[in-house]
């Protein structure tokens, strides 16, 4: 199972124990989002609505690739990806 | 420690706390809590050792309701926010009203898209209530301008009384089990039929202890000059029911509009009732005026309560939940504005002074003794 890495923004990190980073084994953006489910569950509630579907104002990038530009959550996952959250950009 | 009077404050940015003694010559600000993030519903519920509840919507990542249990010096997340459940295929988009329940540690939350949730553990957890979110109406109702909304909850003993845009007015006589339309008399302007089932965007519902099966509300009017099909709706924004909500009859007549947001009741007065009414076009108040204006006969006639407000270019939004009333012998009125100001009127709004002028933009404003 490849380890990856989870960057979490600074809105967030009270959900990770204040970690801006956390590391775990998954095969794509979707079991990445189902271990943290599990290991984080108010940092996935942030990240994701109840129906599962990553929230409107949230970014995942794939390494430096937005994941819709790969396989959207089927995108695969290999040792030592970057997996980052960021909120869209707002304001003006 | 003596009595104080607690106002909580819902902004854009977050969730203030004011504190003053019950003379009110002053008031103290704490906050903002939720930081950055709005807050479109609170509640001051003083059962037992008092608790402030607010809403955080946060449109980037979901809602959290955050909980005080010293007064509002800190808060924290409860254990859980409501959600649907996954296969309900909803989403939470908004929480838009925290009302106390029966039992000492029941909260109601109206959430948009237009569902009810409850929890008896004070916030803790919470459970979708079927009768209404799943109600045979529920995928017909259409957004309003705020959104899809479950807003107002009014719980009176076995009934509970809910105001949803555009849903209009349901209400429950098993303590929230089955829930039916009740909208006889409530007008709806931007449908075809003036007078339908349901569909009507109220904006808000009042009750009083002591005024059995009396309720007032603040329905979305301003159609008196509509052309389109069905004719023109004079009058239908403001109106009052003495049947537990199942018949209204309008009480707008002597109002400078009949469009508004809030409605409030006196605490020690059932018949004495207070609305701010707003032209529809740019939610302010007629002429950029401002005036909250009161009824001490329960509708029947209207006196402008404007001392001490500004007089003109005050083009501000008192928002559904911006406006309430304090407990005490005389009591104040409150509203907070689109604008960040909280003003406060003595003597029910005789007289009005502006506690914070440059708060962020108010969504919604509570007041306790505690």
């Amino acid at each position: 199972m490849p380890q990856v890495t989870v960057f979490v923004p600074a809105p967030l990190r009270a959900y990770s124990g204040g970690a801006a980073e956390l590391r775990l084994d998954a095969r794509s953006v979707r079991r990445a989002l189902e271990e943290l489910e599990r290991s984080h569950p108010g940092l996935y509630r942030s990240v994701c609505d109840e129906t599962g579907a990553v929230r409107r104002h949230v970014n995942l990038f794939v390494n430096e690739l937005h994941m819709r530009e790969r396989d959207g959550l089927d995108t695969a996952l290999a040792p030592g990806d970057k997996l980052t959250i960021l909120p869209a950009v707002s304001g003006g | 420690m003596p009595e104080r009077v607690i106002l909580s404050i819902g902004t854009k940015k977050g969730l203030f706390v004011a504190e003053g003694a019950k003379t009110r010559r002053s008031f103290s600000l704490r906050g903002p809590f939720g930081t950055g993030v709005s807050v479109y519903a609170t509640l001051v519920d003083t059962r037992g050792a008092p608790r402030i509840y607010g809403s955080s919507c946060n449109a980037f990542f979901g809602m959290k309701v955050l909980r005080s249990t010293d007064l509002g010096k800190t808060f924290k997340e409860t254990k859980s926010c409501p959600a649907f459940p996954k296969e309900d295929g909803r989403a939470l988009a908004n929480i838009w009203a925290l009302e106390a329940g029966n039992g000492k540690k029941d909260l109601w939350c109206g959430v948009e898209p237009a569902s009810l949730f409850r929890s008896e553990d004070g916030g803790d957890s919470w459970q979708l209530v079927d009768g209404i979110s799943n109600h045979e109406h529920a995928r017909k109702w259409h957004p309003g301008n705020g959104g899809l909304c479950l807003h107002t909850i009014v719980p009176d003993g076995d009934r509970v009384h809910l105001g949803i845009s555009t849903g209009g007015h349901y209400m429950s006589e098993d303590g929230g089990k089955t829930f039916s339309p009740a909208n006889a008399g409530v007008g709806a302007g931007f449908v075809p039929d003036p007078y339908p089932e349901y569909g009507q965007c109220v904006h808000k519902i009042a009750g009083h202890k002591d005024a059995p099966g009396r309720l007032y509300m603040q329905n979305h009017g301003g159609w008196a000059e509509w052309g389109g099909p069905g004719g023109p709706r004079p009058d239908i924004g403001v109106l009052r029911s003495d049947d537990h909500g199942r018949t209204w009859h309008s009480i707008a007549k002597g109002l400078p509009s009949d469009f508004g947001f809030p409605i409030v009741v006196h605490p020690h007065d059932p018949d004495t009732v207070y609305v701010m009414p707003h032209e529809g076009m740019t939610r302010a108040c007629p002429g950029g005026a401002p005036a909250v204006w009161r009824s001490e006969d329960g509708g029947g006639s209207w006196r402008k309560l404007a001392k001490g407000l500004p007089r003109k270019d005050s083009y501000f939004t008192v928002q559904r939940d911006g406006m309430d009333i304090d407990e005490l012998k005389s009591p104040a009125l409150y509203f907070g504005t689109t604008t960040g100001q909280l003003w406060m009127g003595r003597d029910g709004g005789e007289e009005w002074e502006c506690l914070f002028d440059a708060l962020p933009p108010i969504h919604c404003v509570k007041v306790a003794v505690a």
